[in-house]
């Protein structure tokens, strides 16, 4: 037993040992180059102090393969172009990024901050709205007439204008051509349709094929906001306020959800990954999402050229258009980042000016841009052999003009779960769509009142 | 008796097998999703892949894992060493020096552990950041450094200690030091592996606060590291699924070696 103790605080201490040079050393080398620095600086002159010290851009993002990887790109290609600049790219988990965000903003701490952060679009409002004056803002900066008009309005508050918007999440029917033309549809026949005309295909491809059209997590609100957004209404109005039971698109939504479960054309899953795993299976045939399903879409490189892309449905509501949106983020600079200047240059130069980026990272990464020049690029007209050759990105620019623009307001995710809580009781049968619209309502105004 | 088939017989062991087979699946599932690719893992394979060395090529290349760990090894093992330090002579302190004052102090203590962590985050922050102490590693240790919890653990296994024998010793002259190294520590030794055992979980485990204060990625520990895996569109289930096994292997090597020690602990040190 005594040698169990000893051995145990000898490898504590050594790894404290080991952990505090490890440490020291690096720290006190680059202290006192760094005091050094400063010495020969002082005695130097004001622009050349300025021209051997790099500056740092700070930036805070999630997703290894897609935010990272493209920023890193970004990254590279302005550093090639300025000597000065280095790049600290911090990776976080999205919600630990929102977490850490809304931490050091309430702190008031300038210090923990990132010069660039990247935030989801439904949430942009909420931080804008919430820490006034923490966000730079760039309404002067960027030529917005280059982004799409629906990015622009979301980062909008007091008319003006916030982020540099990034990638889109513009919707699309992706379909099993070789299913639905076993059923007898081709692309003409799925081009533009409604929901309901949707759940007409549904139930004829189940009766000839025995597969299911789409695989349905019915707890999980993204179709429900895919409807929404395409008929231009939200869960809030322009001005803020609660549009919920007098919400003519939200009340059709809930009743397409009840009537595709009726119908019996769906897989049901529970999360995200069976959602995943019955088209990567070959179960479902087709899934409606945003652009960035095609990652997950693709990863089953088995069913390569029998995919399709057409326009999402719309619903019967007379503004519903076949385009819609789900998803995506965009970058904000902080106001009190140490390099604003800098980091607004960066921002301009490549994400707001550089259409050859655009087309690297729509080829290597799948991000479909809301940087409208970007879209004529050869990456997008190219065709994707996945997709039998259909060129689906250029596809998706052409819908992704046609989005309706929403201010998405401060409580989404809020309104969301006020929703999905009630819409269970309405497919059950024991509430009126009506009253489920009036409960969700008042559940909603009690949360965020 | 041996051998006979009774009836409650065979539900205890169709209850006991059930519940082993719940507690062990998801170690199944995590081990062969090891070894199989992201795709393999969402369409439900559970047979062992080819892709072990890919993923841990992966973890081991793009996301330096070695140096993930070893943040991690090193801010737990030094706060599992100077928690149990200060907590030990806390408890000490409050068990052996009883008087009104110390009774307060230890009851006051207690209420703290009523404060839930969000109240205290941000002004733990600002602190922080006033004593330079952003990313550091520093910050972690010196945070967890003291646990209300161990303490009061500490105190209940310390009150069952017979205080005739640390008379004896003051009354042969050891000093309250020398007591407590020599004599009264190494009689608890029970407690000691066991508050180690929870000292080292939460430690290892810690999220909220790793988060807010690390800046940097070559600072960040295990549970960072799997959180931004886990949080990609079109997540690599491979690479996560060996991250979660690579960083749960240290719990499970110092609770099956200390395990005898930690049921002991949890029982209480002295055997009448």
């Amino acid at each position: 037993m005594k040698k169990i103790l000893l051995v145990i605080s000898v490898i504590a201490l050594s790894i404290g040992l080991f952990a505090a040079c490890a440490k020291s050393t690096p720290d006190t080398a680059t202290n006192t180059s760094g005091n050094q620095q400063k010495d020969s600086q002082q005695k130097d002159t004001e622009d050349q102090s300025s021209s051997s010290e790099k500056q740092k851009i700070t930036v805070w993002a999630w997703d290894p393969n897609f935010n990272i990887a493209i920023m890193n790109e970004a990254a590279s290609i302005y550093e090639a172009a300025h000597d000065n600049v280095e790049f600290e790219i911090v990776e976080m988990a999205k919600a630990d990024v929102e977490q850490k965000l809304h931490t050091t903003l309430a702190s008031k701490m300038t210090e923990g901050l990132p010069d660039i952060v990247l935030i989801e679009d439904y949430n942009s409002q909420k931080y804008l709205q919430s820490y006034p004056g923490s966000f730079a803002d760039l309404t002067d900066k960027l030529n917005y007439n280059d982004f799409a008009p629906y990015k622009v309005e979301l980062m909008t508050v007091d008319s003006k204008i916030y982020g540099i918007p990034f990638d889109s999440g513009v919707t699309g029917f992706f379909y099993r051509s070789d299913i639905l033309a076993e059923a007898g549809y081709g692309a003409e026949d799925l081009n533009n349709i409604t929901w309901d005309r949707l759940i007409e295909i549904g139930k004829d491809v189940k009766a000839k094929t025995g597969k299911a059209i789409i695989s349905f997590d019915k707890s999980d609100g993204g179709l429900m906001r895919i409807m929404l957004n395409s008929s231009g209404l939200w869960y809030f109005d322009a001005e803020g306020n609660i549009t919920v039971s007098n919400n003519e698109a939200l009340k059709e939504a809930m009743e397409t959800y009840k009537k595709i479960l009726d119908a019996d054309i769906i897989i049901p899953t529970a999360g995200w990954n069976e959602w995943v795993g019955a088209f990567n299976n070959g179960d479902a045939a087709s899934v409606i999402s945003g652009c960035w399903i095609t990652g997950s879409v693709k990863a089953a490189t088995d069913q390569s050229g029998k995919w399709a892309a057409a326009p999402v449905p719309r619903l019967n509501y007379t503004e519903s258009k076949n385009a819609s949106n789900l998803g995506g983020s965009s970058w904000y600079i902080l106001d009190a980042a140490q390099n604003k200047d800098l980091a607004i240059d960066f921002m301009n130069e490549v994400f707001g000016g550089n259409v050859d980026f655009y087309q690297t990272i729509l080829t290597n990464n799948g991000a479909v841009a809301s940087y409208l020049p970007a879209i004529k690029g050869s990456a997008y007209s190219a065709a994707d052999e996945f997709f039998g050759g259909q060129a689906v990105f250029a596809d998706m620019g052409k819908w992704m003009n046609e989005i309706p623009s929403i201010n998405y307001g401060l409580y989404t995710y809020e309104a969301d779960s006020a929703i999905m809580a009630n819409l269970e009781d309405y497919l059950s049968g024991s509430k009126t769509v009506e009253d489920a619209l009036k409960d969700a309502e008042a559940q909603l105004k009690s949360q965020i009142q | 008796m041996k051998g006979k088939i009774s009836i409650p017989r065979i539900f205890i062991y169709l209850f006991l097998i059930v519940a082993s087979f719940l507690s062990i699946f998801p170690f199944f599932w995590m081990t062969t999703g090891m070894t199989n690719s992201a795709v393999d893992i969402v369409r439900g394979k559970m047979t062992f892949g080819t892709m072990f060395f890919e993923n841990i090529r992966i973890l081991f290349s793009e996301y330096d894992m070695a140096l993930v760990l070893f943040n991690s090894i090193k801010v737990t093992g030094l706060t599992v060493v100077l928690c149990l330090l200060i907590c030990s002579m806390a408890a000490y302190g409050f068990v052996m020096y009883k008087s009104k004052i110390t009774q307060r102090l230890y009851a006051l203590t207690m209420l703290t552990m009523m404060i839930p962590f969000a109240a205290l985050m941000i002004p733990l922050f600002q602190i922080i950041v006033q004593f330079k102490l952003l990313n550091s590693h520093f910050a972690l240790i010196i945070t967890g450094a003291s646990s209300v919890f161990i303490i009061f653990f500490f105190r209940q296994s310390f009150v069952t200690y017979p205080f005739e024998i640390i008379q004896a010793a003051r009354v042969d002259g050891a000093g309250e030091f020398r007591i407590f190294f020599k004599i009264f520590a190494p009689s608890m030794k029970s407690t000691f592996f066991a508050a180690a055992i929870y000292a080292f979980m939460t430690s290892w485990n810690s999220y909220m606060w790793p988060l807010i204060v690390l800046q940097t990625n070559d600072k960040r520990t295990t549970t960072l590291l799997i959180s931004y895996l886990s949080s990609a569109y079109v997540p690599q289930y491979g690479v996560i699924m060996t991250a979660i096994v690579i960083s749960t292997l240290p719990i499970i090597i110092i609770f099956f070696a200390f395990q005898k020690q930690f049921v002991q602990g949890m029982l209480g040190s002295l055997k009448a």
